[in-house]
């Protein structure tokens, strides 16, 4: 998120699209609640009437898969209306560079932008450039009206979307369309916020970011990055998925967010190259020019001592991808698949009912030899051998399963979507042979160790010399009692070394030997220092001599009253509750709002680290630098990119710099109605294709289980997944619980009355859903929640299934399968994330 | 059989009135003990829930008895004669010193009338007090158990109203009755002069 | 003390159900083993199990496809509760200092008059012929707890607090109805509305059954005043006419 929970709050108009918080995220209701009850308005655009819906001021329902669309069409609205919030968009975003005149959009070459190579499915990115002047600074048209301008080409780009066009494709009613947009639209002025908050509906799409990123072009047309009650809220699907992905769970991510190498990237001094983002701009911060600070702390903290400077701090043993390859979770499974993998250690998941296209997955563990299953309960995964359809005496994989603590069952931290580390007590201990992960963790590490001492083995350096100070050791080094307390602390970072700050004479001391790091501000690129974790340094640090736990902290105070609470726990970066609020300034430094001020430039009182006057109140501000006014000193306000800018133009992505809207891949059309070239989004990787440039991944081996069935007869309806309030994920959490089971025990599948009829199923009847890869029963649900859509002058239905069952608990088999048995092999073009919320099937009576 | 002596009841009729007698003391108890919550009443009885038991079961004995009674008395309770308009509109003499009534058979009216009564209340009283009982396996009967519930609370006010009344007859207001409810006989002369013409029919 | 009691406000409520759960975990109240019946609400009414539940009502909408509230369904704690005015039991149905309507199973003795006597129909009875329903948590709010389903509650759709502040919440916020403030005595659980309690499946005027208000009323004292009664008529009469002497009827006569 870019702000916080319980900043929902401090919204004009909150737009629910992508999500659906009052079934999966129902605390932040409170906020929207009472966002509400101060005369907010909640829009929510979704497929279905959920139970948000039910609490919004405007509905719109739009068929799955075409939110580009919609938001395009939003972002035209703003354009054409002049709905924008200029001064932001003219000096806060990157509105007014001027963009190679080479660059071709897809409306000018039917369907793709300038630089895409059919062959390799990829864009050579070379005209996505912008002009520089002499100095290397990128040329700017504050008036805006250059054609090669971003904001030109913007408006030049979704001018396409019109409002008759974009119901065409969504199927949302055009007067909808427009209350929606002018709502929305509506916070485009200082005095207004307004916020998006999405989840899984925005990023389970084979154009998953390109939704997000539309919505990121609207909210800085509208001034609402940075402010309170604003900004694009992700809603984390799990308690802690926000700190794992800060911790590097990705697999092209280490932790912080900084890239995993691959292995033409030889040493750190490449990587730096290679990784950091350059500016000429003087008034740009550039953050991640710090990218070398971070990965060198990294390194100390992982190796410690072993990580010298004549031993380039060990990068070489840090794992490495080869060029262009992908570890995403469908490249993984289709591997496996394939037989490339011994084994697999499945932690605190069930892929057998939450991947995409989960019946390959359940083939693919009977490829592997081993596989060690580490849960809370016996799930799906583990017991995937004995699940439907297999043959307990042919499948070889050995299964191991590990029994872990539950969360109160372990003391430590979690992150949640607001950034926010909050440290967590034992309360009781866990149940049977349970043992918390981390000292499973540490169980491995020791054996893998006597192995690698008893038999050797190849390359051992990247294992052996991991830092391992977690707790007291016993005579082998292995660590007896583990200290989660030692984790956080490595996380944050010590000094190495006595570290002085050398721009000032005499050298002034940052921090002593031995000591927890202040914040990654004060982190160095020579080895001086560690830090498990640029982004979490501060949140276990040291204050005159004493040790802080950050994430403990419990202050309930809130001076603002905008619900900041900068004394409850932290939130990284550097206790920052709302990001890029250096955007909620004017270029004086005042607040935009002055109501709703996040931070605000006092030029006269004194500032403690300068000793000079000029500082911000409020929140943590990005950067103490003073406000843009200040010729000299003043920042761009959006530190972490290259230029300082929100980014209206984005070149960064695989499929393009503005948003287009493509078919799902599994869609009902023939063709897209934006344009006939490209009916799905062409950077996808397609594991299997029927048709079209995709043949070449049939030939390379597509196998049939990745098969999809688009614009076909067999499955004419448009299908969706979803969680309910009542289960939780897979169901494994929930479906133990009679209290949650009893609430929804069963598949079922919701499909409005007009399709009902036409296929004579009356309420409560069972069915059997299917699509080109498998089939699941249900009970069907029979419902107004759904309407049918008018797209492009025909009626198509949409029907929903949740994903939360399982072949395994109930016992009875009283549930049904897995929903994710119907969902196709295919993900977003730069996540790929499956594309689990927009897909075909057929359902008939059981 | 002594001379001057005439049976008036048999022995089961004795019993069947008694075990009414009991039953219906035992049922007045245990109602005003639920109906007021008698602490004191619920103890004797063992608890609340024990006194529901008993209160249920004695009140299956106390609708066995009524049953039974009418083999013994609803033929001739039925029977309207001239004598019973006469006793009625005599009010039986009860309100009079010098009222005097034609003579009279085996039951009057007003032995007939506390009959029907208690055939009536004690009817409504068993039904109802069984459909209250056995709600449990009535569903959806809601309005059914509200009517019993009101009838078994109005044949209870009625009841404790007529069998006093019934009481105080058949002690205070005719010395001697009571009598005929232990040994199931009275003097012939004492019979005489109440139910002359059944005296004169039975040959005496 | 104040009166204390639950406001329910269907508006702010989202549906989660977490009040649900919450009021079977605090209370260890097994869950029930259902299916699904093509609707979201489960179980399908209360139950021993079942303290509270949220009623899913769709209604017509005409700018969307229907409009669908969230309705909680509980022992409404009534301040003239029928329950308590028929159960024969004394100390089964008991109110707390609190106001409410709590019960004691050791005393219950299972006859379930008070099902009878519920204007919301309410108490259920569990296997061991035992009342059973909301107490408002009773152990709880005795101990200045929450109860549980207000405590679990994201949005404030269920809260819990001094009756009168309750009521004065409700009425600021502009509620065009407050359910319950008088029917009843004062329900312990009053609801927000903004519309008429049709709407929301609930009846208008709430009222005990006047069967019962007429045995209580009426039938109660004249079961005592029949009896002094006829007591009275007859010492009146024996003081008046005495016992019953007749002349000896001649056999010859």
């Amino acid at each position: 998120m870019t702000n916080h929970w319980v900043d929902f709050k401090n919204a004009d108009v909150i737009l629910v699209m992508g999500s659906n918080p009052a079934e999966n995220h129902p605390i932040s209701m409170k906020w929207i609640t009472k966002a509400r009850e101060n005369g907010a308005k909640l829009i929510v655009v979704d497929p279905r009437f959920t139970r948000t819906a039910a609490k919004a001021d405007i509905y719109a329902p739009l068929r799955s898969g075409t939110d580009i669309a919609f938001l395009g069409g939003m972002i035209n609205h703003i354009v054409e209306k002049n709905l924008y919030f200029k001064d932001y968009v003219v000096n806060y975003t990157n509105a007014a560079f001027l963009v190679n005149p080479e660059f071709k959009g897809p409306g000018e070459l039917n369907g793709v932008f300038s630089g895409y190579d059919e062959k390799t499915r990829k864009y050579d990115k070379k005209t996505w450039s912008y002009q520089m002047d002499d100095k290397g600074i990128v040329k700017k048209d504050f008036t805006l009206r250059d054609p090669n301008c971003v904001f030109q080409l913007l408006k030049k780009h979704y001018k396409r979307y019109s409002i008759d066009l974009v119901s065409s494709i969504t199927g949302t009613p055009k007067e909808k369309l427009v209350e929606v947009y002018d709502t929305f639209a509506s916070t485009g002025r200082p005095d207004r916020a307004g916020t998006e908050l999405y989840a899984m509906g925005w990023t389970q799409h084979t154009v998953g970011t390109q939704n997000i990123r539309t919505m990121s072009i609207i909210q800085l047309l509208l001034g609402n990055m940075g402010i309170a009650g604003g900004g694009i809220n992700a809603m984390r699907g799990e308690s802690n998925v926000q700190g794992s992905t800060d911790h590097g769970l990705l697999f092209h991510i280490i932790p912080g967010y900084n890239p995993v190498p691959s292995a033409t990237v030889v040493d750190t001094a490449a990587y730096i190259e290679k990784f950091t983002p350059k500016t000429k701009d003087p008034r740009s911060v550039n953050w991640f020019g710090n990218r070398n600070k971070y990965l060198i702390s990294y390194l100390k903290a992982i190796y410690g001592s072993s990580a010298t400077k004549e031993n380039d701090f060990g990068y070489a043993w840090l794992p490495k991808l080869d060029e262009g390859m992908n570890g995403s979770w469908l490249v993984l499974f289709d591997k496996m698949f394939k037989g490339g993998f011994e084994g697999f250690f499945a932690w605190g998941q069930n892929p057998a009912c939450s991947s995409g296209n989960a019946g390959k997955v359940r083939t693919a563990l009977s490829k592997l030899k081993w596989m060690v299953n580490v849960n809370l309960f016996d799930n799906e995964t583990g017991s995937f051998w004995k699940g439907p359809g297999m043959k307990p005496e042919d499948v070889q994989t050995e299964v191991f399963q590990l029994p872990a603590a539950v969360s109160v069952e372990k003391e430590g931290s979690i992150t949640n979507s607001s950034r926010l580390a909050q440290w967590r007590y034992k309360s009781v201990e866990p149940a049977g042979e349970a043992m918390p992960d981390s000292e499973i963790i540490n169980e491995l590490r020791n054996r893998v160790i006597m192995l690698y001492k008893k038999e050797g083995g190849k390359f051992p350096a990247p294992i052996t010399n991991l830092t391992w100070n977690y707790g007291e050791k016993d005579a082998d080094g292995k660590v007896v009692k583990f200290n989660i307390h030692e984790v956080a602390k490595e996380i944050n970072g010590y000094y190495l070394e006595d570290i002085y700050d050398k721009t000032q004479t005499p050298p002034k001391l940052i921090g002593k030997k031995g000591e927890l790091c202040a914040s990654f501000v004060t982190l160095q690129a020579d080895g001086t220092t560690s830090c498990g974790n640029w982004i979490y340094s501060q949140s276990y640090t040291q204050k005159d001599g004493k040790i802080i736990n950050m994430m403990a902290r419990r202050g309930k105070d809130d001076p603002t009253g905008l619900g900041l609470y900068s004394g409850w726990a932290w939130a990284w970066p550097v206790n920052r509750r709302i990001i890029y609020n250096r955007a909620s300034v004017d270029m004086k430094g005042n607040p935009w709002d002055p109501k709703r001020a996040v931070i605000k430039w006092n030029a006269t009182k004194e500032n403690p680290a300068t000793k000079k006057p000029g500082v911000w109140e409020g929140d943590v501000p990005d950067g103490p630098a003073p406000p843009m006014a200040d010729e000299k000193a003043g920042k761009y306000p959006f530190i972490m990119r290259a230029d300082g800018m929100g980014a209206l133009f984005g070149p960064g992505l695989a499929d393009g710099p503005f948003p287009e809207h493509y078919e799902a891949l599994e869609c009902p059309l023939q063709e897209n109605p934006m344009q006939p070239g490209h009916r799905v989004n062409p950077t996808i990787k397609l594991f299997y294709a029927t048709e079209g440039p995709g043949e070449k991944a049939k030939e390379d081996g597509g196998l049939p289980e990745d098969i999809f069935a688009s614009c076909d007869i067999r499955f004419p309806y448009v299908a969706t997944t979803y969680r309910v309030s009542e289960h939780w994920q897979t169901g494994v959490m929930t479906r133990h619980l009679p209290w949650q089971l009893e609430m929804s025990p069963q598949q079922f599948v919701e499909i409005s009355e007009q399709l009902a009829v036409e296929l004579s199923i009356s309420n409560g009847e069972k069915v059997i859903v299917s699509s080109a890869r498998g089939k699941v029963n249900a009970v069907a649900m029979v419902t107004k929640r759904f309407q049918p859509f008018k797209v492009m002058d025909s009626t198509i239905h949409q029907v929903g299934l949740p994903w939360h069952f399982g072949w395994q608990y109930p016992e009875d088999g009283s549930s049904g399968d897995s929903a994710n048995l119907l969902t196709p092999t295919v993900g977003d073009a730069n996540t790929l994330i499956p594309e689990t919320k927009a897909f075909l099937v057929n359902i008939k009576k059981a | 059989m002594s001379n001057n002596m005439i049976k008036k009841v048999s022995g089961l009729e004795i019993l069947v009135h008694w075990t009414m007698a009991i039953s219906f003391f035992i049922l007045v108890i245990s109602g005003f003990g639920f109906m007021f919550h008698m602490e004191g009443v619920g103890s004797a009885f063992g608890g609340f829930e024990q006194m529901k038991t008993i209160h249920n079961w004695v009140g299956v004995v106390f609708a066995a008895a009524l049953f039974l009674t009418i083999f013994h008395y609803l033929p001739v309770a039925l029977k309207f004669t001239s004598d019973d308009a006469a006793w009625l509109s005599k009010a039986g003499g009860y309100l009079s010193k010098k009222a005097q009534l034609p003579p009279q058979d085996e039951i009057n009216a007003g032995q007939k009338l506390l009959y029907i009564a208690v055939l009536v209340l004690g009817t409504a009283i068993s039904v109802t007090g069984v459909i209250i009982w056995l709600r449990p396996d009535m569903a959806n009967l809601n309005s059914a158990v509200l009517l019993s519930f009101l009838i078994h609370n109005i044949s209870f006010v009625l009841f404790l109203i007529v069998i006093p009344v019934h009481i105080y007859m058949a002690t205070l207001a005719n010395p001697g009755t009571l009598r005929i409810m232990i040994s199931g006989t009275v003097p012939v002369e004492w019979a005489r002069k109440r139910h002359a013409k059944w005296v004169q029919k039975m040959g005496y | 003390m104040g009166r204390m009691s639950l406001l329910v406000s269907p508006e702010l409520c989202i549906g989660c159900r977490g009040c649900q759960t919450a009021c079977k975990e605090w209370n260890q109240l097994e869950g029930e083993k259902t299916e699904n019946r093509g609707t979201t609400e489960n179980p399908p009414d209360l139950s021993p199990n079942t303290f509270n539940k949220i009623r899913y009502v769709e209604l017509p909408s005409e700018k969307n496809p229907m409009r669908l509230l969230f309705v909680s369904q509980r022992c409404m704690h009534c301040g003239d509760a029928g329950c308590m005015k028929i159960c024969p039991a004394p100390g089964a149905l008991f109110r707390t200092d609190e106001g409410a309507v709590a019960y004691d199973k050791d005393k219950c003795i299972g006859c379930r008059l008070c099902v009878t006597s519920c204007p919301f129909n309410v108490p259920r009875y569990d296997a061991q012929n035992k009342i059973s329903k909301c107490h408002l948590c009773a152990d709880r709010i005795s101990q200045g707890l929450t109860p549980s389903c207000a405590k679990t509650c994201p949005t404030g759709a269920l809260r819990y607090g001094d009756r009168d502040e309750l009521l004065g919440l409700a009425k600021k916020a502009g509620y065009s109805k407050v359910y319950g403030e008088k029917d009843l005595e004062g329900l312990g659980a009053v609801y927000a509305f903004t519309d008429s309690p049709k709407i929301y499946g609930m009846s208008d005027s709430p009222a005990i059954p006047e069967a019962v208000v007429f045995w209580n009323n009426v039938l109660k004292p004249l079961s005592y005043l029949g009896l002094a009664g006829v007591a009275a008529a007859a010492v009146l009469h024996y003081v008046a006419f005495g016992p019953k002497k007749i002349e000896e009827v001649k056999k010859d006569e």
